[in-house]
C-alpha cells in the first residue's frame, strides 16, 4: 500500500541464562510515505497557515534549467555552476578579481532539477545563511586548502581551475588557467562557514576574511536571475575540474 | 494494509512456532513493542515538490502523522522516535526557524528526540525557544549545555513505561568543532559518546530497564576511524538498539553488531526528509527481561515486493 520496499526479518536472542532458552523476536519494516498515504487533516490545518506565507514567497519561478544539476565525487555539475556562481558575484560585489571560489561538498543540499527553477529551490540548495567571503591566501595556504579537499574526495571550485587526486592527494594543481605558484597571492572565494574552519578547513581559520554580509543564497539567486534575463537557460557541465588519477 | 496483516501474522506465528520448538518450554506470556522512528527529516514538512526530482511527492507531516496514526490504532504499545537534525532544508525553517517542525512532532506524539548538528542553525537560545511547543524530551547525554539556553531544556536519558515493559533512552551527539560554527553552539562542550552512552546504559540497565536505545547522530559509519554507530556498537555493553541518523542512509535492514561483551545490537537509519518511518516489532517473553552476554542471534530476512 504506503511502502515501495517491504520487508521483515525476525531476530531470536536465545538467552544463555535461562532453563529453557526462549527467543525474543524483533521484526522490521519500512514505510515509504507517499502519495498514497491519507493525509492528516489535523496537521494540515496547524500547516496551513504557514505554507500559505512560505508558498507565496518561495514558489515565483526566477529561471529554467535544461538539464537537472546533481551532486557527486569528485566532481559535480552543481558544484561547477555554485563555484562559477561565487566566483562571478564575489567578483561583482567586491570589485575585486577573484582567482577561484571553493564550495564545500556538505554544504550542497538539493539538486537543481530540470525546468522551471523557483525562488524556493534556491532556500533548499542553499538553505543556510553562510555569508559569501573573499581571503587573500598565500599560495602555500591554498595548496593545503586543496590538499584537504583531495583527502575528502575533492571539493567543488570554480572554472579555470582544476586538480588530479592521487593516493588521496592533489597533483598537477592548476589555479585560474596556471601551475599554482606557493609564493604568490590569490584571492579565493567561499562562505564565512568554510573560512571560520567549518569542514574541518582549519587552515584558513586564522586568515583575516572580507566580508560585506552578502549570502551565498542572494548570490545564487541573483546570478540565476542575471543568467535569465540574458535569455539563457541554467546550465553547467562536467569538465575534469577534479578528476581521479585513474580515470 | 492486507499484507501487512498477513505478515505480521506470519511473523509472529513463526516466533511462537520457534518458541514451542524450543526444549519443550511452554509458550510464554509475550509483551509487543512497536518503535517507529525518524531522523534528518530537515524541516521537511511539506511533501518533496512535485518539479522531477527523484523524491518528488514523498515525506511530509500529514502523511506521517496518519500513518502512525493507523498504526497505533492496530498496535498497544507504540514509541516515536527520531534522531536529530528536525531543523533546516527548506524555506518553513528560514521563515519560522522551527516553531511548525516542533509542533508538528508534538502532534504526532513524538516521544523522544536527540539534537543533530543542524539543530544549532539558528542558535542555541532559538532551539531552546522553539522546544515551548514540544511535547516531548530532548535526550543527550553527551552535551554538557551549562551556561547555554539550554541548560535547563534537556535530560540525558528517559525511561518510559510500555506495558509492563520498561524503555530506557539515552542519546549522543556528534562532534561540533569543525562540523558546527563555534557562535552557533557557544559553550557546549562535547563528551565522547562512547564512555558517556557506556555510563548512561549502565544507568539506565541498573534502573531494570527491559529494552536500552540510544539515539545517535553520530553518522552510522565512515572510512577514517571517525566514531559512529558502528564504533559505538562494537564498544558498548548494554545498548540492544541503536537509532541512528546524519549520514542519511536508506538501511536495507538494520545492521546487527556483538558489543564489547559479545550481546548483540542493532542500527537502524531511515536515510532522510522523512520520506521513510522506520518500525521494529520487538516480542518480549515474558518471564526474560535482557538477553545476556552470551546471546546468540539468528537473523532471517524476507523481502516482499509492492
Amino acid at each position: 500500500m504506503y511502502r515501495l520496499s517491504f520487508f521483515s526479518f525476525i531476530v531470536f536472542l536465545f538467552l544463555g541464562c535461562a532453563p529453557a532458552k526462549l527467543p525474543l523476536t524483533v521484526s522490521y519494516q519500512a514505510y515509504r510515505v507517499n502519495a498514497q498515504v491519507a493525509t492528516d487533516t489535523g496537521l494540515q490545518h496547524m500547516l496551513s497557515p504557514y505554507a500559505a506565507t512560505v508558498n507565496s514567497t518561495m514558489n515565483k519561478v526566477i529561471g529554467f534549467a535544461n538539464t537537472t544539476l546533481t551532486k557527486k565525487m569528485p566532481e559535480n555539475t552543481l558544484g561547477n555552476f555554485m563555484t562559477d556562481c561565487f566566483q562571478k558575484m564575489g567578483a561583482e560585489k567586491f570589485g575585486k578579481k577573484v582567482h577561484i571560489a571553493f564550495m564545500n561538498q556538505g554544504g550542497i543540499r538539493a539538486d537543481i532539477n530540470k525546468g522551471n527553477i523557483t525562488i524556493g529551490n534556491i532556500y533548499e540548495l542553499m538553505p543556510f545563511d553562510n555569508i559569501l567571503v573573499l581571503q587573500d591566501l598565500k599560495g602555500d595556504i591554498l595548496e593545503q586548502l586543496i590538499q584537504h579537499n583531495a583527502a575528502e574526495g575533492g571539493w567543488p571550485i570554480s572554472s579555470g581551475s582544476s586538480y588530479t587526486i592521487k593516493d588521496k592527494k592533489a597533483i598537477d594543481i592548476l589555479v585560474d588557467g596556471k601551475p599554482l605558484d606557493k609564493a604568490a597571492i590569490y584571492t579565493v572565494a567561499s562562505s564565512d562557514y568554510i573560512a571560520n574552519g567549518g569542514s574541518n578547513a582549519i587552515m584558513l581559520k586564522a586568515i583575516p576574511q572580507q566580508n560585506i554580509g552578502y549570502l551565498l543564497r542572494d548570490a545564487l539567486l541573483e546570478y540565476i536571475q542575471q543568467i535569465t534575463s540574458s535569455g539563457k537557460p541554467i546550465e553547467a557541465k562536467q569538465e575534469k575540474r577534479v578528476i581521479k588519477a585513474d580515470e | 494494509m492486507n499484507r501487512r496483516n498477513f505478515i505480521q501474522q506470519t511473523t509472529i506465528a513463526t516466533g511462537g512456532m520457534l518458541i514451542s520448538g524450543v526444549a519443550g518450554a511452554a509458550i510464554p506470556e509475550q509483551y509487543p513493542l512497536t518503535i517507529l522512528h525518524t531522523n534528518d527529516v530537515h524541516s521537511r514538512l511539506e511533501p518533496f515538490p512535485m518539479d522531477g526530482g527523484r523524491n518528488q511527492g514523498l515525506g511530509g507531516v500529514a502523511a506521517r502523522a496518519s500513518l502512525i496514526q493507523s498504526i497505533r490504532a492496530q498496535t498497544e504499545q507504540v514509541l516515536l522516535l527520531d534522531a536529530g537534525d528536525i531543523f533546516q532544508g527548506t524555506p518553513y525553517f528560514n521563515l519560522y526557524k522551527g516553531e511548525p517542525e516542533i509542533k508538528a512532532m508534538s502532534r504526532m506524539g513524538y516521544d523522544a528526540v536527540t539534537m543533530g548538528n543542524h539543530d544549532f542553525d539558528a542558535g542555541l537560545e532559538n532551539f531552546a525557544n522553539q522546544l515551548v511547543h514540544a511535547r516531548f524530551p530532548v535526550i543527550i547525554a553527551n552535551y554538557d549545555f551549562t551556561g547555554t539556553p539550554m541548560e535547563t531544556k534537556y535530560q540525558p536519558y528517559t525511561i518510559i513505561q510500555k506495558g509492563k515493559k520498561k524503555i530506557g533512552i539515552l542519546g549522543v551527539g556528534i562532534e561540533l568543532e569543525g562540523l558546527v560554527p563555534e557562535n552557533l553552539y557557544g559553550k557546549t562542550a562535547y563528551k565522547d559518546p562512547i564512555r558517556v552512552a557506556n555510563e548512561t546504559a549502565a544507568i539506565l540497565k541498573k534502573n531494570n530497564c527491559d529494552l536500552i536505545i540510544c539515539l545517535s547522530h553520530l553518522g552510522d559509519k565512515y572510512d577514517d576511524n571517525k566514531v559512529s554507530d558502528e564504533v559505538l556498537a562494537k564498544e558498548t555493553e548494554f545498548v540492544d538498539l541503536i537509532i541512528g541518523g546524519h549520514t542519511h542512509r536508506f538501511f536495507e535492514q538494520p545492521r546487527k553488531y556483538k558489543n564489547k561483551i559479545g550481546g548483540d545490537v542493532m542500527v537502524n537509519q531511515v536515510g532522510w526528509g522523512g520520506i521513510q518511518l522506520g518500525r521494529l516489532d520487538y516480542i518480549f517473553s515474558g518471564n526474560n527481561r535482557k538477553k545476556s552476554m552470551e546471546a546468540n542471534t539468528v537473523v532471517t530476512v524476507k523481502k516482499t515486493s509492492e
